[in-house]
């Protein structure tokens, strides 16, 4: 309760919370509002957007109608942020915990392996993974959490050597606790924090990586993404520039929302914030 | 707003298909010498050695250093090259060249009859993709002097058909440089030496090939008239077009630019768009059915999918009509073979949904799907129109209750996955017409092409009365028989739709208005381009 109405104090986390809350309503009533297969052809391609009051923002270049494509396409980018942030902060909190928590050699090891994925650009070793596994939008969900999972290790890494000598914890292991009840119960709840302000950034390159992954033409193309609509739309950038700008703005105001809200997040859950 | 976009596209379309070219009235003027040409070129090739690789990217840089024996004149008729004339037995199994003199390879050896045998027994008939199979029973090529050669067939082989093959299937490369060693592994595959009327300069892999006027052309008088040819590879299309647009390139061939871009620059008074000079290459957008897959093995199926697309619509508005509906295997652009006949299989969705009804894949309920598994389409990665076309069959058969995946792939994975491993039920692709069916056309309907072959029957595709009507038109010497009886490849074809020939579309050209002498026979592109100029800026 505390920490809400911490969230609430701050004006960067309720802008961010209302678009979220949009987004997420648009994910939502896409099925009542817009019944129709988004990719299914909709009209002559390329109307301008009020040029046909049946299609509000107009046609792409495949005949598409593109409203009905964004609000499919919120679904889309959700999904890919939520799952994807789940996969990385979850291969992230484990190896990161584990190696914080023992130090020594397997610190080492894990930091070692972190770092070999690290030297590797993600979006270079994104491109590897799906010309492997292909384009399916699983296989691209997956992908990108597996990419994203170095910075969040390192996080809880840091968090957990400087949690595991402080006094509670001391305390705890002399009353004969053992490790996992230790490492889940008493370390990472108190660990946690900065890793939850972390995953919204996740969610947010996620999405901006899933859209890069599709501009360049190596998304699903058997889903409605925003991204596919972006790289679709290149071909006709100088004429009907609305095609691509559409779902580019839809992009950036997701994204905004997640960073917004990570900051919110950051503000209610900082203890030196709290202090002020 | 919507009135405007109507009537734009009607106009780019009357040029499309018109071929009518304003241009053509811009002062011509005196020829002047100097300059240097930049050409776009979207896709690279490995290898500029079109005497062992078949292809329009390799034409279009390769031609202006090595020639053919024969090329089309402005008429589309042949003329000779490296040949001067030629006579034929009448049995068909005898072809005499008699050779020009005086010319001198790049590197100053003269040009001989051996050279035409070692480019037509060692790289034609064994490397040279299509070469392979309209060689086949090419058994030798005499040389009874310097300046002759005799090419002696096992079969007829029409006089017609050789001559409309040899402008790309008939480059001669020197024996000197090439005989005694792996030809493929040569280092002059990318460093071509020919006799034509450039010379190779350099070629930086992913940046530009350049080359040079030749002094020592044959052809003298003056020619050529560039200084300087400069290809550069510019694969992003709005990139080339902006390249265009401030001058820095003055020529896209083989629709080079993004159709919008193309629509846009047709009504700028700088540059000349169209399909003139592309009609000896014209394409269709295809889609191919693996007939592998148990639904599509049945006729009525891949009709009802033909019968579903409406392919007017899909011209107008995807391609902004720069194309017309096909009517079978041999395009419209080729007079000596075509026979006018309407688009084979009109959009009718009721017809599509009771041939499939009646071949016993009903819809299980109204919505429902109609096959078990959705078809796994694969595009071919070549550019908008097959890009586009996947999107579409995706569109029409969703309405016809058939579920179709995409699956994007790159170059490489497309070809591997099509022509080798059959791992697909459509494709959309590209098959290119080359003056006469027996070229490039009829092996994508008949049995026996090696597996991993591409832009061949890979279907499982087997008609033995198609194979027979194949090879007799490939040897039958009496023109007019020969075109009656692709007129029943052509009736076979539409009726057991291995592949349909969807949408015809010759290639389009932007090109800046300096540019003269271009676009002069129905392949410029792939041509020399000894005579071409470029006025004043």
């Amino acid at each position: 309760m505390k920490a809400l109405r911490a969230y609430l104090r701050s004006p960067a986390g309720i802008i961010g919370a209302v678009l979220l809350i949009a987004v997420i309503a648009a994910a939502l009533s896409a099925d009542a509002l817009f019944p129709r297969d988004p990719l299914a052809l909709a009209g002559r391609p390329l109307q301008w957007p009020g040029a046909n009051p049946r299609l509000p923002l107009g046609t792409d270049n495949l005949g598409r109608d593109i409203a009905g494509f964004l609000f499919h396409g919120a679904r889309v980018s959700l999904l890919i942020g939520l799952v994807a942030s789940v996969v990385a902060v979850g291969i992230g909190v484990l190896v990161g915990a584990v190696a914080g928590f023992y130090g020594g050699w397997v610190d080492d090891l894990l930091m070692r392996i972190t770092e070999a994925f690290q030297t590797v650009p993600n979006f270079i070793l994104l491109l590897v993974l799906v010309a492997v596994f292909g384009s399916e939008l699983s296989v691209i969900t997956i992908a990108i959490g597996l990419v994203g999972w170095t910075a969040p290790c390192r996080l809880v890494r840091a968090e957990f050597l400087s949690l595991r000598n402080r006094e509670f914890v001391l305390a705890a292991r002399g009353l004969g606790m053992r490790d996992m009840p230790l490492i889940l119960g008493e370390v990472l709840p108190n660990a946690l924090p900065p890793v939850i302000v972390y995953a919204s950034v996740v969610m947010a390159i996620a999405i901006l990586l899933e859209s890069a992954l599709a501009f360049l033409g190596l998304s699903d193309p058997n889903i409605a993404s925003w991204g596919n609509m972006i790289g679709a739309g290149r071909s006709v950038l100088r004429t009907e520039w609305y095609v691509s700008a559409i779902p580019g703005a839809a992009i950036l105001v997701t994204v905004l929302a997640f960073s917004l809200v990570g900051q919110g997040l950051n503000d209610a859950l900082n203890p030196r914030m709290q202090v002020l | 707003m919507e009135l405007r976009r109507r009537q734009a596209l009607t106009g780019a379309g009357g040029i499309a298909l018109g071929g009518l070219m304003p241009g053509l009235a811009f002062g011509q003027g005196a020829p002047q010498r100097g300059g240097t040409l930049t050409v776009q070129i979207v896709g690279e090739q490995r290898v500029l050695n079109p005497a062992i690789q078949a292809s329009t990217g390799v034409y279009v840089m390769a031609s202006k250093m090595v020639e053919p024996l024969v090329d089309l004149d402005a008429a589309g008729e042949p003329t000779g090259v490296l040949a001067e004339r030629w006579d034929s037995a009448p049995d068909g199994l005898t072809h005499t060249f008699h050779l020009r003199r005086g010319v001198t390879w790049h590197d100053g050896k003269p040009f001989t009859s051996k050279d035409v045998q070692f480019s037509a027994m060692e790289c034609w008939k064994k490397i040279l993709n299509y070469g392979t199979t309209l060689y086949l029973f090419l058994e030798a090529v005499e040389t009874p002097d310097e300046h002759t050669a005799v090419f002696k067939f096992s079969r007829p082989m029409p006089q017609g058909l050789l001559l409309r093959a040899l402008p790309d299937l008939g480059h001669v490369i020197p024996a000197h440089v090439y005989e005694g060693a792996d030809i493929r592994a040569n280092p002059a595959n990318t460093a071509p030496i020919g006799t034509g009327p450039f010379k190779f300069v350099e070629y930086q892999r992913g940046q530009y090939l350049l080359a040079e006027r030749n002094p020592n052309y044959w052809r003298g008088n003056g020619l050529p008239y560039l200084d300087r040819i400069v290809w550069r590879f510019i694969s992003d299309r709005a990139a080339a077009a902006a390249a265009i647009e401030s001058g820095q390139v003055q020529f896209s061939p083989y629709s080079g630019l993004s159709l919008s871009d193309i629509a846009r620059l047709s009504k700028d008074a700088r540059f000349t768009v169209g399909t003139k000079g592309n009609e000896g290459n014209t394409a269709h957008t295809v889609c191919e059915y693996n007939l592998r897959r148990k639904e599509l093995s049945d006729v009525r199926v891949r009709r009802a999918i033909a019968h579903a697309l409406d392919l007017d619509f899909f011209v107008e508005n995807f391609l902004f009509g720069y194309a017309r509906l096909g009517t079978g295997p041999i395009p419209s652009s080729s007079a000596p073979f075509y026979v006018p006949r309407p688009a084979p299989y009109p959009f009718d969705k009721a017809r599509a949904e009771a041939l499939l009804d009646e071949a016993g894949y009903k819809r299980p309920s109204r919505n429902g799907q109609r096959f078990a598994q959705p078809l796994k389409l694969l595009p071919a990665p070549w550019g908008e129109y097959t890009l586009n076309f996947a999107t579409f069959i995706q569109q029409s058969l969703r309405e016809i209750g058939i579920r179709v995946e995409i699956e994007a792939r790159d170059a490489p994975g497309f070809l591997t996955g099509v022509y080798r491993n059959h791992d697909f039920d459509l494709t959309t692709g590209w098959h290119q017409y080359r003056n006469d069916p027996a070229v490039s056309t009829t092996v994508w309907f008949r049995t026996g092409s090696p597996v991993g072959a591409p832009w061949t029957n890979q279907y499982g595709y087997d008609n033995p009365e198609m194979d027979r009507t194949i090879d007799a038109a490939a040897t039958e010497l009496d023109p007019a028989r020969r075109k009656s009886l692709y007129q029943d490849f052509v009736k076979l074809a539409i009726d057991d739709l291995p592949v349909h020939m969807a949408v015809e579309h010759a290639f389009i050209s932007v090109y800046s208005k300096r540019l003269m002498n271009s676009h002069t026979n129905p392949r410029w592109a792939s041509s020399s381009w000894a005579d071409a100029w470029l006025a004043p800026a």
